[in-house]
């Protein structure tokens, strides 16, 4: 390979590949319900069928997953807590590629984070930015990528390609994620624990 | 190694890069406790020196910082400059700061990417990236300063940020954000103005402004006089008012002299005056081409310094 590449040309092929990285684990929810209707992306966080979204996105019960591939595949809702805006669905169990999932408490301000999501409609959109505010324990990565609607439970990443983050807001003009610790403790409690009570034989922690 | 590979390393190694950048910023930067709600931020620009954004320092004594290692220190105003809003503060106690390195001027270029770093309070720093978007020559703020360059910026400046360095993403310093001088805009005043102004607010507490002593306003002189005085434009200034004791009554200017050049350079509007009244012709003589009588003639005038409203800024 020829060295005389410059960083310039070397960049847009990498954020392109991790793109593609990021879409393969990021899917398109949608829920209709007694609260209403949601749209959103969602990240495929384990390998044992386990999606990650927004509780503002997860509003019902039920949902339709749209993978990247195209393939609609339906969902149910395992647990939703509104105060950490979260929610976890569940969907059969199969080869289905999975996040790598990263530390957000290592997060460096200043290191770039890639924005996965389908927002306003558009599928598999990219954004990048930096990390704003280092959340050491804040539950929160506050970043200066650009969000918008249908961002709502998607990945935010490293340039390792490794998840730290569900998008979750826009304040200030600033996007917020939920930091990868709070889901992990959040999937922990909620989801794993009463699964494994509840579905003797079927834990998927 | 496939160009993948090696883009991804590469994106790896600039992501590394400004995150070493912003821990380099950080060590240089203060969080200034002069305000209700939110902190701003400052730069151990010297030793024992803080500069900071005037118009976030709403009182002069006993100013509380956050020391880059999260103590807290003390620092009073030497001085502001209104005009290119920058203040200095000398640091009275805490733990000392790491005085940053500086980018030189000339390697402000449109298209280099550039880190807005800020510390708005206890919580630690916070950055943002962008782009210059635009360098300028010389130019003068809305409010009198001046500004050796015009740097412009694509990057968003938030709550807190003004008074912060502006860091390549080699982390050296290349001067201090403000959004208070082109409405909100992020503007950033670079190091060299920057060390202008504070050797200024060090030496004398303030920058000082030349002064003539004299009310003016845009008149527009009759074609046919334009014509025969041989003048390029017919937009001057007169004069409407002469301060006593000033250095325009000392010249012999007259209430309703029109003036149309300075040293030879056409006057057309009361800022072109304004532009020879810069701290550098404070004591010099200029000479003022005036029409009195419909006759042009010529005033030396020695360039006064403005003199400091009580309590104000500079």
């Amino acid at each position: 390979m020829s060295t005389l590449l410059s960083a310039g040309a070397l960049l847009g092929p990498a954020i392109e590949e991790l793109t593609a990285q990021l879409r393969e684990v990021t899917v398109r929810v949608h829920t209709r319900g007694r609260r209403g209707e949601g749209v959103g992306s969602g990240v495929l966080w384990t390998r044992h069928g386990i999606v990650v979204t927004n509780a503002h996105v997860a509003r019902a019960s039920a949902a339709t997953l749209e993978l990247w591939n195209g393939e609609r595949i339906d969902a149910e809702l395992v647990a939703r807590d509104a105060s950490r805006d979260l929610a976890a669905l569940r969907i059969d169990s199969r080869d289905l590629p999975h996040a790598s999932i990263g530390d957000a408490r290592a997060l460096r301000v200043g290191e770039i984070v890639v924005a996965v999501g389908h927002p306003l409609g558009l599928r598999g959109a990219v954004s990048t930015g930096i990390v704003h505010a280092a959340p050491h324990d804040a539950p929160v990565i506050r970043s200066d990528v650009k969000l918008a609607p249908g961002n709502s439970g998607g990945p935010l990443a490293t340039t390792s390609g490794e998840v730290i983050g569900v998008n979750a807001m826009i304040v200030n003009g600033l996007g917020v994620a939920i930091a990868s610790h709070v889901v992990e403790d959040f999937l922990r409690r909620d989801v794993f624990d009463t699964l494994g009570r509840g579905q003797r034989g079927k834990r998927v922690a | 190694m496939s160009t993948t590979k090696i883009g991804g390393a590469t994106l790896r190694a600039l992501s590394d890069e400004l995150a070493a950048a912003v821990d380099r910023a950080s060590r240089s930067l203060v969080a200034i406790h002069a305000r209700p709600r939110i902190a701003a931020s400052g730069v151990y620009w010297r030793d024992g020196i803080v500069v900071a954004a005037n118009h976030t320092l709403r009182k002069d004594a006993d100013i509380a910082l956050t020391m880059p290692d999260g103590s807290r220190g003390r620092a009073n105003v030497v001085g502001r400059d209104g005009g290119t809003d920058l203040a200095v503060l000398r640091v009275e106690s805490g733990s000392s700061a790491v005085v940053p390195e500086f980018a030189p001027d000339d390697d402000l270029r449109v298209g280099h990417l550039m880190l807005a770093v800020g510390r708005p309070g206890d919580e630690g720093v916070t950055a943002s990236l962008g782009v210059v978007s635009a360098v300028g020559g010389a130019w003068r703020t809305w409010s009198g300063g001046d500004v050796d360059r015009f740097v412009r910026l694509d990057l968003s400046i938030y709550d807190g940020f003004s008074g912060g360095p502006l860091v390549d993403a080699s982390g050296r310093v290349a001067g201090i954000n403000c959004s208070a001088l082109a409405r909100g805009l992020p503007l950033a005043i670079p190091s060299s103005t920057v060390n202008r102004v504070v050797d200024a607010l060090l030496t004398r507490g303030h920058v000082p402004r030349g002064f003539l002593g004299v009310a003016m306003q845009p008149v527009r002189l009759p074609p046919a006089m334009t014509q025969r005085l041989g003048l390029e434009s017919a937009d001057a200034v007169m004069i409407t008012m002469v301060d006593g004791d000033s250095p325009a009554e000392r010249a012999g200017l007259l209430l309703g002299d029109v003036v149309v050049a300075i040293e030879g350079n056409a006057i057309n509007e009361p800022e072109d005056v304004t532009a020879y009244l810069g701290a550098d012709r404070v004591g010099t003589t200029i000479q003022l081409t005036v029409v009195r009588g419909g006759a042009k003639m010529n005033v030396s005038v020695v360039v006064g310094e403005r003199q400091r409203r009580k309590g104000g800024e500079g």
